[in-house]
This record gives structure tokens, sequence and C-alpha cells, in this order.
């Protein structure tokens, strides 16, 4: 019994060895050095998941809050001359706590709203899941299974895949790719559900455009909008919405209809049968339209080029494979998977979370510096429910609910109008331990430099 | 009450140059034209000493200044074919456009006129909508492409925008001047071609003719036009160089404590309060100047931030010699004071010394202002305390025990100093949670500059830590001083201009890189020989 406490009493001892205390300050800073040049090669996302977040980082904390107490209750009973000391330490323990209640019951996602509507949904830009809805004939889609993934920590192959079972036979994801800069590209099948693709090229000697149209659902249309001139792929209606726009309608014998409307009248200007290969004048500032390609049943699949790191421009992809068919889906992504009757939908997406309550965007002003369009300041004006508009701005924070909502950035369109404002939206449990053991600390390590002296300016003992 | 008369001294030293500064001279009020640019109102002499340094690298061209150089790419553009006054030094850009890379200026024709050109700038725009980092190649190309732009802009009329608008505020460019402005600022450009042509009288008549057009345009929009004192301090802030003179005063008082050493008189040291103190008033003049000018503590890149450092190492230095009297601590904080300042004013494109208006997430923020402040001047007790290590490795090459003395207060001061600076910095990095948690919502988010803030923080209290437990002694605080501060190099600089990733890009540049490194590494490199020599000296005399 006594030679279990003295061993105790010496472990206790060399836990709260100052040696050791330099050795974890010396480990840690190691550590988060090297989270910073994970960062500066890849991106914070991964610097998140290959070093701040992981046992190596969670051991090193524990080490440092073991030899802080270990310290502490190694000079007990405390006197007056090591208040400093123990406000410094009990202070950066307080924080540790903050932080652990903040991983462990906080929020920190992304809200994207566009100007003029509503949104419940937060974004958790690192976490990620897998969705699976089916269809049996009709619009009404059940959801057939969701399931929490970290491919990027931990990516499925073709030997260990995650695998979704459904009456028409498993659903595999065989490979992940992190970093992939995608290019679509449209497939003729011979599935019946799918929607028809077609490419086409706008043109007059100033302007150029190739694009592809995929109709995926047959109530609904495919549309490329151009701001002055709007394409379609679908059924046409009867009136036009009062701008320039054409509507391709394919029909049964492999040739396309087409409906042409004038922004300034409703009723259709012009209408005619074309093919692929074939053209239409538009009469809109002598823009010609010419239908490159055309696939009565279209199938969407991407086509990339893997990268060593990340650029804006690239995202992560898994692979799926489905009754010996694969194909890739992107992050935030759907693909349809289809069977003689049963249609699939598959989507790989950034974890989202309802909030229970929308907010809705009223307006959204950009401000720059004046004769300039370097941004000077942003600005929002949202609604809460049974609430006045808040105005949101830079470093001007609203809150709901318990929920703070920070401006963070915004979406532009082609011609760089503002459409959407982004708010980062938080919650954080763990905030006031942080400031309280903030505080404390802040004296203690002020309060040593009148306590801690090397040489006494004269002799008084002690040190 | 000898500090007294010391400060007084040092006091009336400053005001005699600030005299002989003051004032524009005739014929140049042209410099104080208020014109618009980079989102800001400045005077004519900002812009012109900016576009002149973005297209030429340089403020002046052949000895002329640049707000009369400036000018005349619009008055006169065919002459301006013919010289060469566009900067290019980029080996590979060189090489790819078939350029001798031995020169460094060329002709706008041979740049631009080049049919590689189109396809490089093809290359760039293909870069830039990849979103991926631009490399220095890159950099240097787009650098290309503004030197153009400001050209063709300048030339035509458009760069230089002098006329408030009465709605709105982007001003009115010459190009697209009203007609009733037009005269007026036609009287400028005569005037200003008969000035220098050296006809009588026009210096006077130029004068006027720009009074006349500034009152026009003040009236139009007062509020659009900054007041005039305003303006004559921006100019009287550029032509005087507060911290130039600043440095100067500091090696001066640096030189005089070692000539106090040398020969022994009292009247040295006093000197060298005198020089230091004149040198300390000029850095906050100059740092009061640009407060002043810029509407807002100037912390926000890094050229102001080296200047801050400058200021409270010289600050603690004289805090801790008051206190300890050493005057090895009062000659470490001027040769600080003198280094900052130095590589301040002579790496202009690494250290933009310009006024820039501030980025959207740092604008009118309290705790910004704070955090960056509290977190800099920790720096500066560890600059300190660097070159304090330098003083003390020296006494220990020369004899640790003749010097025992010196080298104990040399000690105590880096200790004081690691200790001045952990107060600083441990609250500092707190204050920057306080700002993130307040505009980000988030307390810490491991971006990397917060994160080298703490390892500076970590690697300071393991030295502290170490000294506590007796594994670093005497000689070993001298060293760890030294090497330390590699951690707040990385920090300070490293982060920006080495990882260059984050959240903190809005202080992003590029350079220095291979002069910072070999610095460090010269100083590793005397540290490896002054501890080698220590361990092979007997134990006796170490």
């Amino acid at each position: 019994m006594s030679d279990k406490r003295s061993g105790f009493a010496r472990l206790m001892k060399s836990l709260a060895s100052l040696k050791l205390a330099v050795i974890i300050m010396l480990g840690l800073s190691a550590l988060i050095a090297w989270g910073t040049i994970v960062e500066a090669r890849f991106d914070a996302e991964a610097a998140r998941k290959l070093v701040y977040d992981t046992i190596w980082m969670e051991g090193a904390l524990l080490m440092l809050a073991v030899s802080l107490i270990a310290v502490m209750v190694d000079r007990w009973p405390w006197k007056k001359k090591h208040a400093a000391f123990v406000l410094a330490h009990i202070g950066i323990l307080f924080i540790l706590f903050g932080g652990i209640l903040t991983m462990k019951y906080g929020l920190d996602g992304q809200m994207t709203v566009e100007i003029g509507k509503s949104s419940r949904h937060v974004v958790l830009p690192m976490d990620t899941d897998l969705l699976v809805y089916a269809s049996f004939g009709g619009a009404n889609m059940t959801k057939l299974h969701e399931e929490s993934v970290d491919y990027f920590r931990r990516p499925p192959t073709p030997e260990k895949p995650t695998r979704i079972r459904t009456d028409d036979g498993d659903i595999e994801f065989i490979d992940y790719k992190k970093y992939v800069l995608p290019s679509r590209k449209v497939v003729p099948t011979e599935e019946k559900a799918a929607g028809p693709g077609l490419r086409f090229q706008i043109q007059n000697p100033n302007v150029s455009v190739v694009e592809w149209l995929v109709q995926r659902q047959p109530d609904r249309p495919a549309s490329h909008d151009f701001g002055p001139a709007r394409i379609h792929l679908g059924t046409a209606p009867r009136q036009g919405s009062g701008h320039n726009e054409i509507w391709l309608t394919p029909l049964d014998d492999g040739r396309i209809h087409w409906t042409l409307f004038r922004r300034d009248s409703v009723k259709p200007a012009a209408a005619g049968i074309t093919e692929e290969g074939g053209q239409v004048q538009t009469g809109w500032m002598g823009l010609e339209l010419r239908v490159l390609r055309f696939y009565p049943k279209a199938r969407e699949n991407w086509d990339f080029e893997e990268r060593p790191a990340p650029t804006p421009l690239t995202t992560s992809a898994v692979k799926l494979r489905f009754r010996d068919r694969e194909q890739w889906i992107l992050l935030n992504d759907t693909v349809r998977l289809f069977t003689d009757s049963t249609a699939y939908m598959v989507s790989y997406i950034n974890r989202r979370i309802d909030l229970g309550f929308p907010v809705k965007l009223d307006e959204f002003q950009m401000i720059p510096y004046q004769g300039t369009s370097r941004a000077k300041e942003y600005k929002s004006r949202v609604q809460f429910p049974d609430q006045g508009p808040v105005e949101i701005s830079m470093n001007e924070p609203g809150e709901y609910k318990g929920l703070t909502f920070y401006q963070a950035s915004f979406q532009n369109d082609d011609q760089g109008r503002p459409i959407a404002s982004v708010f980062s939206v938080n919650y954080d449990p763990g905030r006031w331990w942080k400031y309280l053991g903030s505080l404390i600390m802040s004296c203690g390590v002020v309060a040593l430099f009148w306590m801690r002296r090397l040489y006494w300016p004269k002799p008084v003992g002690g040190g | 009450m000898k500090m007294k008369r010391w400060v007084l001294v040092a006091m009336m030293a400053v005001g005699a140059v600030f005299r002989a500064e003051a004032g524009v001279k005739t014929g140049e009020a042209l410099r104080a034209l208020p014109v618009q640019d980079g989102g800001r109102v400045k005077p004519y002499d900002t812009f012109a000493q900016e576009t002149l340094n973005g297209i030429y690298g340089k403020k002046t061209y052949e000895g002329r200044d640049a707000w009369e150089i400036v000018l005349t790419w619009m008055l006169a553009p065919t002459v301006w074919a013919d010289k060469e006054i566009f900067e290019l030094r980029n080996k590979d850009l060189l090489s790819a456009l078939g350029l001798d890379s031995s020169r460094r200026w060329f002709k706008g024709d041979e740049i631009f006129g080049k049919e590689r050109f189109p396809e490089l700038m093809q290359d760039l725009r293909a870069r830039r909508e990849s979103k991926e980092k631009l490399s220095p190649y890159f950099q240097d190309l787009q650098r290309l492409e503004n030197q153009w732009f400001l050209f063709r802009e300048m030339a035509t009329g458009r760069l230089l925008r002098v006329l408030p608008p009465a709605d709105g505020d982007t001003w009115i460019p010459v190009a697209d001047l009203p007609a009733e402005a037009q005269p007026r600022f036609l009287e400028i450009t005569q005037e200003f071609i008969a000035r220098l042509s050296g006809v009588e009288g026009s210096p006077e008549r130029l004068d006027r003719a720009v009074v006349a057009f500034e009152d026009f345009a003040r009236a139009r929009n007062p509020q659009l036009v900054p007041s005039k004192l305003h303006i004559a301090t921006e100019i009287f802030y550029s032509d005087f160089h507060p911290f130039r003179w600043a440095y100067v005063a500091y090696l001066l008082g640096a030189v005089a404590l070692l000539l106090f050493w040398s020969f022994n008189k009292n009247y040295f040291v006093t000197a060298a309060w005198v020089f230091i103190l004149a040198g300390f008033l000029l850095n906050t003049v100059g740092f009061g100047l640009r407060v002043y000018l810029a509407g807002r503590p100037p912390v926000s890149n890094m050229y102001e931030t080296v200047v801050w450092v400058a200021w409270g190492a010289v600050l603690f230095a004289m805090i801790l010699e008051a206190l300890y009297k050493t005057r090895l601590i009062l000659l470490a904080g001027a040769i600080t004071g003198w280094l900052a300042l130095v590589v301040a004013d002579s790496a202009p494109v690494v250290l933009d010394p310009s006024l820039q208006p501030l980025e959207a997430v740092l604008r009118s923020n309290y705790w910004l202002i704070i955090h960056v402040m509290t977190i800099t001047i920790s720096y500066a007790a560890f600059f300190l305390a660097f070159i304090l290590g330098d003083v003390g490795l020296i006494y220990h090459l020369k004899n640790p025990r003749q010097h025992a003395d010196k080298i104990r207060g040399v000690v105590n001061a880096i200790y004081r100093c690691m200790q001045i600076g952990v107060a600083f910095l441990a609250p500092g990095i707190i204050l920057g949670g306080v700002w993130a948690d307040y505009s980000w919502g988030r307390f810490w988010g491991w971006d990397p500059k917060e994160t080298w803030a703490l390892i500076v923080l970590l690697g300071y209290l393991a030295v502290l830590h170490g000294r506590l437990s007796g594994w670093i002694k005497d000689f070993g605080l001298l060293i760890t001083a030294v090497v330390t501060f590699s951690l707040v190099i990385m920090a300070w600089y490293g982060v920006n201009f080495v990882l260059g990733a984050g959240l903190h890009s809005y202080g992003f540049g590029a350079g220095g890189v291979e002069y910072v490194g070999g610095f460090l590494f010269l100083h590793f490199l005397f540290v490896v020989y002054v501890w080698i020599l220590h361990r092979s000296r007997a134990p006796s005399a170490r």
C-alpha cells in the first residue's frame, strides 16, 4: 500500500516536472507548426483533418492539461507567492475546457441565402453525408438511406466499399478522390427514364458560346440564362415571359421543335423544326443558334483532372458502382440511377442542418471604396421569424435563438451583381469559459512579470 | 532633472529639422492638387510617385521628381514611346519575351509590341481562371500587365481623376472633364509645360492656375475633397521621411555609446540619450502623422508593423535602461530601432509604405487594432532580446570571465524582455481570439497567423520554463534569445511571405525570403560558433 502511494507520488512528481512541461510545449509547437505547413500545401480542411483534429493533437493537449494540473497539485498548499502562477495555469485549463465544449456541442456552419428568398439550412463544410432516395414511378421520392461518411480520412476502396442495399442490387462506393478539376461530359444512353441532352452554340460576330443542356426531369426544363437571352430545353409554354428566349422541344422522331419569343411580346415570334447540325436565326442582336449535338436520351458524367493540391475550382468526388456500371459523383451533386421500375437518386453532400426556422434575406449591399470596385463593407438585411428586419454587416453580427449570424461573404452572378449573401452561423457553448479563462490567465501572466525575477535589483532573497 | 534637459534638447533638434522641411516651394502647388486614386483622395504628388514607382520601380526618373514626369506622359505620350521606363527584372519573363536579361528597363514597344506578348497574357488569364496561386513568374507578368495599363490609362487621361462628381463618389478623369472644367485644367497643363521649358513667371502662374482649379473642384462637391491641411500633411510626410531621420538618430546614438566605451567620457552617454530620444520622437511623430493621414492606427501591413516594432523596442530599451543602467540595453535598443527602420525603408516592394484603404474585414474594428498592436509590441520585446543576445554572445566571444558583469546585465535584460514579450503576447493572442469571435464567430480557427503567434508564445514559455527548471543557464538564455527569435520572424514575416496561406491573406506579398533566410542562417552559424567555443573552454573559464 505504501509502495503504491509512493509510486503515485513519484508519478505526480514527474508529471509536475518543469522539464516535462518544456517537452510538451515544444511537442505541441512542432505539431501545430506542421499543421500550418499542411494548410499552406493543401487547405484548411486538410490541416484540420490531418493535424488539428487528430488523436495526436488531443494527446498533446491532454498531456498539457495533466501537466498543468499536476504542477498545481504539487505546489499544494498554495501560498501567496503562488497566486500569479496558479492564475496563469488555471486560466489555461479554463480555455482548454471551453475548447472541448465548443468542439463537442458547438455549431460552426455556413448559410447561403439568395436575395429575396429564405433558407433554413446550415451547411457544415467539413462533414459529408451519403443520401439515397428512390422513386417507384411518379414524382414522390422516398428516402432509403442516410449515412455520414468521412472519405477524406477513410476513403472507400473496391475491396472495402460502402454498400447500400436496394431491391435492385447494391449501390457500392468504391473510390474517392480528394482534389479533382471536373468538366461535364454528356453521353448517350439507352435508359428509358433518362431525359434528352443537347449541345448548342450561340454566336454573332462578337459572341460565341457553346453549352450543354440536359433535361433531368420531364416536367422541368433545362435552361441557360445568358442575361439578354435564354435557351430552354423542354416543353414550350404558350406564352413567353417577356424575355428573349427560345424553347427547344424534342420530338419523337429525333428532330427538335423550336419556339422563339421576343422581349416585347408574350406571343411566339417564330417556330419551326430543326435537327442535329441545324440552325435557327433568333433575330436578337444577329445571334444564330446551332444545334451541335442531340441525344434523345442522355446521361451526365464527369471528366476529371486529378490535382495534387486543392484550388478554389477543385472538388472531391466518389465513384459508385451499380449493376456493373460505374459513375463518379462530385461533392454536393446528385446522380440518377435507373432500373426498369425504379429511379434512384444518390447524393454525396455536405451535411445540412435544419435550423427549425427560416431566415429571409431582404436586401444585400456591397459598398465599394470610392472610385473602385474594392469592397469596403458588406451589409445584409435579414428577417428572422416574428421580428423586424435586422441588419447584419461585417463585424456586426445578428443573434437569434442563441445562434449568431455573421456576414461572411457573398455570391455574384456572371455580370458581377451580388445574388446571395453568405453567413457564418455559430453556436458556441464554450465561449464564456474561454473568456473567463483568458482573463484569469492574462492577469496571471502579467503578475508573473512582477513576481518572477532573475536577479533582484537589491538582494532580497527568493526568486 | 537631467533627463528633462535631454528631452528638451532632443525636441529642439527635431523641431529644427521640421522647419527646414515644411512648406511647398513656388511652382510646386500642383503637387498638392487632390486626385482620386486607389480608393481614396490623395495629393497628386503621392499619386505621381506611386504611379512612377509602379511602372519604373523608382520614385524619381533621371533626377526629376515623379510629379514632373507623370503628367508629361499624358501631355506628350509619343516622346515617352522612346524612353526605357518599363521595369522588368524577372529573368524567366525576359527570356520568354526574348529580351536582354542584363537590362532592367525597356521601351514600351520592346515589351508590349512583341508577338509573344498576347500569348503570355493568354497564359495569365488561363492561370487566373484556374484560381490557383500565382507563381512569382505570373505575379511579375501580372505586374507587367498593370504597368502597361497604368501607362496607357495615364497617357489617355483616364487615370488622373481630378474633379469630384456632383453626385456619387467616383471622380472624373481628365479625359471626361465637363466643358466648364476643361479650360481650367488646360491652363494648368499650359503653365506646366511653360514651367518645364523655363519660361519666366510660369511657376507663379502655374501655382495660380492650380489653386484656381482646386477652388473650382472644391466648390463643386466640398465633402469629397479632403482639407488643405490633410493634403499638405501628406506632402510633408512624404518629403520629410520622419522614419529615415529616426534611424539616423538611432544610429548616431549607438555610435555615441560605442565611443563612450572607447574613450570612457560620460558626455558620450548624454549624447547617446539625446540622439535616441530624438529618434524616438521622430519615430513617434512619423507614426502620429500616419495615424492622422489614414484615420486609424497604422498596423495593417508589414511596413506599418515594422515601424511600430521599432518604436516599441526603443521604448522598452529606454525603460529597462532607466531601471538597470547597463548602457548595453540602450545600445541594443538603438540598434534594434535602427535595424527595423532601415529594413522598412529599404524594401518598398516587400514592405509597402504607401497608405492603402483597409480590406472590408478589417474596417472600423477596435479589437483588430488592439490585438495587432498588442501582439506586434511583444515582437518588439523579443526583437530587443534578440539583439541583446547578440551583444551578450559577442562579450562571451571576447572573454566571459572578464565581462561577467556585463553578461549578467544582458542576461537579466533578456529575461525581462522575454517576460514583457510574453505578458503582451499572451493577452494579444487572446484579444485576437476575441476579435475573431466578434467578427468571424469563432474564438480560435487554426489560421496560420494565429497559430504561429501561439507557437512563438509556446517557444518563449518553453525558454522561461527551461530557465526555471535549470536546463537553461545564463549562456543558454543568450543563445535562446537569438534562436527563439526565428519563431517571431516566421510568425511575423514567414506566414505571409513563406507559407502564404490562410485567412490573413490580405497582408500578403512576395520577396525578400533569401535575405531574411540569410540573416537567420548567419545568426545560427554565429550561435553555433560561440557555442562550440564555449564547450571547448575549460569549465572553470566558462
